[in-house]
């Protein structure tokens, strides 16, 4: 649809300044914690000191009974229980105040209430706790083994699940010219949003219904976690989810906080509020990322790929966490390790194990962060023994652009792309001669590549076999035109930091071409927005994008009737353009906003037989197939390693990327941009270490270290534009993209810069610590 | 707890409150006085969320006693509407895509802010340096190291033109 000049800027492909920027300029952003009611009280919890215990009891503080809460004192709440359909899957129950057994360090065990947090923490240090303590599972490799402890008594096993695919690998040690093995290991991170998790409820006596402020990305998800819960009706919660301060993941989830909360504010009869300090987030939920691979592949003397075989162990912690429970991402494993490339033979045995550490999460990238890693690194050790470039190698291997659509050896559908392309654009913007220059020279230069595919906004069809709570379907959308021609966009994602305020006007501009000014998008608020899963696995820009396109057009039409009647025209004689029904012949016109008027204020002027659905529609869209879009990049690193501290400095950061159509060109930098940032911390930073009682060792951000302006370089960003065929503007998902990449490109740079000295970094991150110990274990 | 009054001058207006002796600064300001502007990341010093300018130059409110500003002057978030350099700076936060979700916002550009004032020759290496205390989870900082060299263009150009 065509609009006038000047305004054509507004629309898919503007990198519009955003609308969201202002109130947070100013100060003027709404977060949780900025919220207070009248007579509200604030939490603190009691939590576990130790990882694994027989809870044998709690004395509260005296004259506090009615002021500390224990699970004995919630009546009617049940367990959180995330079940998935997958065989074999073991059934956790998290209670949402510890009540036998303590399973990790951080769990709940009482909630303490009181006028102010300080108040409330006075109280959490004057609870008497008494516990036996128990053998501690803190090894994922080890928890499996017979006579371990078991995480949870009724289970023959400390694994959630274990998933096999078994094809016939034994003919390729005889015919392959190189094979090599690797094992590898990234460690368990915290997310650390900016902003931690908190939540405010209160009870509205008038409507019987609890209101629910929450720092959450799946609003409507948690209202419906929340009722099944506390056994209430959806109708009687309103989940709102005001200014986010980040979200990644951490806050995709049902928290037993968020129970606690709305049980005791349902009985004091008082708001009642929790704030996530950071110790609680360092301590009790480091919750991702903590893979352990063995990699075995095998290539022919061209590099291309015989087959692979991968044992792979998830630490999932303690518990099924709601709604993506323990098993996604060792599970999803299996279907992604073949990556970008064409694999033919493919053997793989996943389990996410059960260990007294917090619940697993799925963070930023999911598995495809650990998976990269593992399949890149082990794609250099390949070349590397068989005497060719990092770059031949992929190139020999990548599925090339005439087979898209392509369908890949476990099934995954990639829509389109180039991906061979991408790479040879990443080298020709990279001098590699001057690198193995200043390598000849003795410097302790490296280069390193990723390249990668991300599925995202991938829907039913691949959820519904997962058997997990929440399977997204169709995403809906409202538009309606208010009385004065403003266009209101109702959609039930949340926006923390992606810029959905501003996007997705741009595309109700696109349809409709009302001025993004004139375009309020309304979201977080289960009462105001139509229901939606949330936003996750890099969906929003598909799926609400779509379902917004396709209510604004359904909404066009019901404007396009009444535009025609108002012009005294057949429909067929008049046409939508530039915010207004026009006469196609070039006579009259009338605008959306007079259209808008007509309908509320001056209904007289309305044909009998108008459509008396008036200028309000939900839509809903869901891409065919809603097998996901595959957006890809290459990234290429240039750096130094200091071979006296093992430091790693990064000289030059450059990412190719293919997110189809770009709805917000500006936008969709920010979260490639982003996601690099939070991908150098999982190679180079961040790190959770657990001791052997189970014990989190970083318990401030001085010692978890969270990548600063100084550690990230000026990235640099080449975009390639290849529309997806199967999403309404051909836009990909792209949210996650950049966190994939940064820890394979990194340390295959690493490595290429100390496989002159026998070196070889095999697990993440690449702290001096470890680069030093590669060394010194090469000499 | 006992409480004592504490008398200072906020975003220039002289107010006295009560807190508790353990209270920290940045408790104080979004609390009894509802200037929820400067944000809570860390609570350790670290992330510098909670930047406030106090006696004229950036602190951490987190690890600041509210009963040691006793007598001092503080600008939160708040208290920029009038000053010019806040106001080209939030101009290029927007040009420059320096936020995503804002939670590390207002802490950046008071950082910035006294980083343009004081060194108004510094280069990327330098500003990188200075804003490495100010932790920001969304942008990769690019948008926001892009916006401080652009304040700091602009005021070389101007002054260059005087
Ligand atoms: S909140 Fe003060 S430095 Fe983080
Ligand atoms: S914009 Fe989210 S922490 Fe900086």
């Amino acid at each position: 649809m065509t609009s006038p000049q000047g305004v054509r800027a507004q629309g898919v492909g503007a990198s519009l300044l955003r609308k969201e920027d202002a109130r947070f300029l100013h100060g003027r952003g709404r977060y949780v914690a900025d919220i207070t009611l009248p007579g509200m009280l604030e939490v603190a919890f009691l939590r576990s000191p130790v990882a694994h215990a027989r809870l044998l009891g709690m004395t509260k503080p005296e004259g506090a009974a009615e002021r500390v809460f224990t699970f004995a004192d919630l009546d009617g709440v049940g367990h959180i229980r995330a079940v998935s359909g997958l065989p074999g899957f073991r059934i956790s129950e998290q209670p949402v105040l510890a009540t036998d057994k303590l399973r990790h360090v951080g769990e709940a065990i009482a909630a303490c209430v009181a006028p102010s947090r300080a108040c409330a923490e006075d109280l959490v240090a004057a609870c008497v706790l008494d516990y036996e303590e128990l053998p501690v599972v803190s090894d994922m490799l080890s928890a499996g083994l017979p006579g371990t402890a078991l995480v949870h008594e009724h289970w023959s096993q400390n694994a959630f699940l274990e998933t096999t695919r078994q094809d016939d690998l034994s003919e390729l040690d005889a015919i392959a010219a190189a094979k090599v093995t690797r094992r590898l290991r990234t460690s368990r991170q915290c997310m650390a949003p900016l902003e931690g998790r908190g939540v405010l409820v209160e009870w509205d006596p008038r409507l019987e219904q609890l209101i629910v402020t929450t720092s959450t990305q799946m609003p409507h998800v948690s209202r419906t976690g929340l009722a099944e819960i506390l056994g209430l009706d959806e109708g009687q919660v309103r989940v709102i989810a005001p200014d986010v301060g980040g979200g990644f993941g951490y806050k995709g989830i049902l928290l037993p906080e968020e129970v606690v909360c709305a049980h005791l504010a349902i009985r004091l009869g008082r708001p009642v509020r929790w704030i996530e300090d950071r110790l609680e987030h360092l301590t009790a939920n480091a919750n991702c990322r903590e893979h352990h691979y063995i990699v075995t592949a095998w290539a022919d003397a061209g590099g291309r790929l015989l087959g692979a075989e991968v044992d792979a162990t998830v630490d999932a912690g303690a518990y099924s966490s709601y709604p993506f429970g323990a098993c996604l991402e060792a599970a999803q494993i299996g279907s992604i390790f073949p990556g970008p490339y064409t694999l033919p033979k493919f053997s793989f045995r996943t389990v996410s194990a059960c260990t007294n550490k917090p619940p697993i999460l799925p963070y930023r990238g999911v598995a495809r962060t650990g998976v990269c890693y593992a399949l890149e690194t082990t794609m250099d050790a390949l070349a590397r023994k068989l005497g060719i470039s990092a770059t031949a190698i992929r190139l020999a291997n990548l599925v090339p652009p005439e087979a898209m659509p392509y369908r890949n050896l476990v099934g995954k559908v990639f829509d389109s792309g180039d991906y061979p392309e991408a790479l040879r654009r990443a080298m020709a913007s990279v001098d590699l001669a001057g690198i193995r220059a200043r390598q000849a020279a003795g410097e302790c230069v490296g280069f390193g590549l990723a390249v990668f595919c991300e599925q995202g906004a991938h829907g039913t069809s691949v959820y519904a076999g997962w058997g997990v709570p929440i399977v997204p379907g169709f995403e809906q959308a409202t538009a309606r035109f208010s009385p004065d021609g403003v266009l209101e966009i109702r959609t039930g994602v949340h926006s923390h930091g992606q810029g959905m305020e501003t996007t997705l006007a741009q595309v109700a501009h696109e349809v409709l071409g009302v001025e993004t000014a004139r375009v309020r998008v309304v979201h977080g608020d289960t009462a105001l927005t139509p229901y939606s899963t949330g936003t996750w696995g890099s969906r929003g820009a598909v799926m609400a994008g779509g379902a917004v396109a396709e209510a604004c057009r359904l909404l066009g039409e019901r404007a396009l009737a009444i535009g025609a009647a108002l012009l005294q025209a057949e429909p067929g004689a008049v046409e939508l353009s530039g915010g207004a029904i026009r006469r196609r012949d070039g006579g009259a016109a009338v605008t959306l906003a007079e259209i808008a008027r007509t309908w509320y204020r001056q209904p007289q002027n309305l044909a009998r037989d108008v459509d008396k659905g008036g200028l309000e529609v939900i839509a809903g869209y869901r891409p065919d197939p809603d097998t996901g879009t595959h957006s890809y990049a290459c990234h290429a690193v240039t750096l130094r390693v200091d071979r006296d501290t093992g430091e790693v400095a990064i000289e030059d950061y450059l990412v190719v990327e293919d997110g189809g159509t770009l709805l917000n060109p500006m936008i969709v930098d920010g979260q490639v941009l982003g996601g690099v940032a939070q991908g150098i911390g999982t190679a180079l930073y961040e790190e959770m270490p657990f001791d052997a009682a189970g014990q989190p060792l970083a318990g401030s951000l001085a010692d978890y270290l969270l990548p600063g302006a100084t550690e990230v370089p000026d990235i640099r960003l080449d975009h390639m534009e290849t529309p997806s065929p199967w999403t309404r503007f051909g836009q990909k998902g792209i949210g996650e993209s950049g966190a994939i990449g940064p820890p394979a490109a990194i340390v295959n740079a690493i490595n290429d810069a100390l496989h002159r000295f026998g070196a070889e970094v095999l697990d993440l991150p690449a702290t001096p610590a470890r680069v030093l110990a590669a060394l010194e274990a090469a000499r | 707890m006992n409480r004592s009054a504490i008398s200072l001058t906020v975003n220039g207006a002289a107010t006295t409150l009560e807190a508790e002796p353990r209270t920290h600064l940045a408790d104080l300001l979004r609390g009894g006085m509802l200037l929820t502007g400067t944000h809570l990341g860390c609570e350790h010093g670290v992330c510098g969320a909670c930047t406030v300018e106090l006696d004229g130059a950036p602190a951490r409110s987190c690890i600041t006693h509210a009963g040691a500003c006793d007598g001092a002057s503080v600008r939160t978030i708040e208290g920029f509407a009038e000053d010019a350099v806040m106001a080209a700076l939030r101009a290029a936060f927007t040009a420059e895509h320096a936020l995503q979700c804002g939670y590390c916002t207002p802490g950046m550009l008071i950082t910035a802010r006294d980083v343009v004032l004081r060194l108004p020759e510094a280069d990327e290496a330098r500003v990188r340096e200075e804003m490495a205390g100010n932790l920001c989870r969304c942008t990769g900082y690019r948008g926001i190291v892009r916006a401080v060299l652009r304040v700091l263009e602009q005021r070389r150009s101007a002054a260059a033109v005087a």
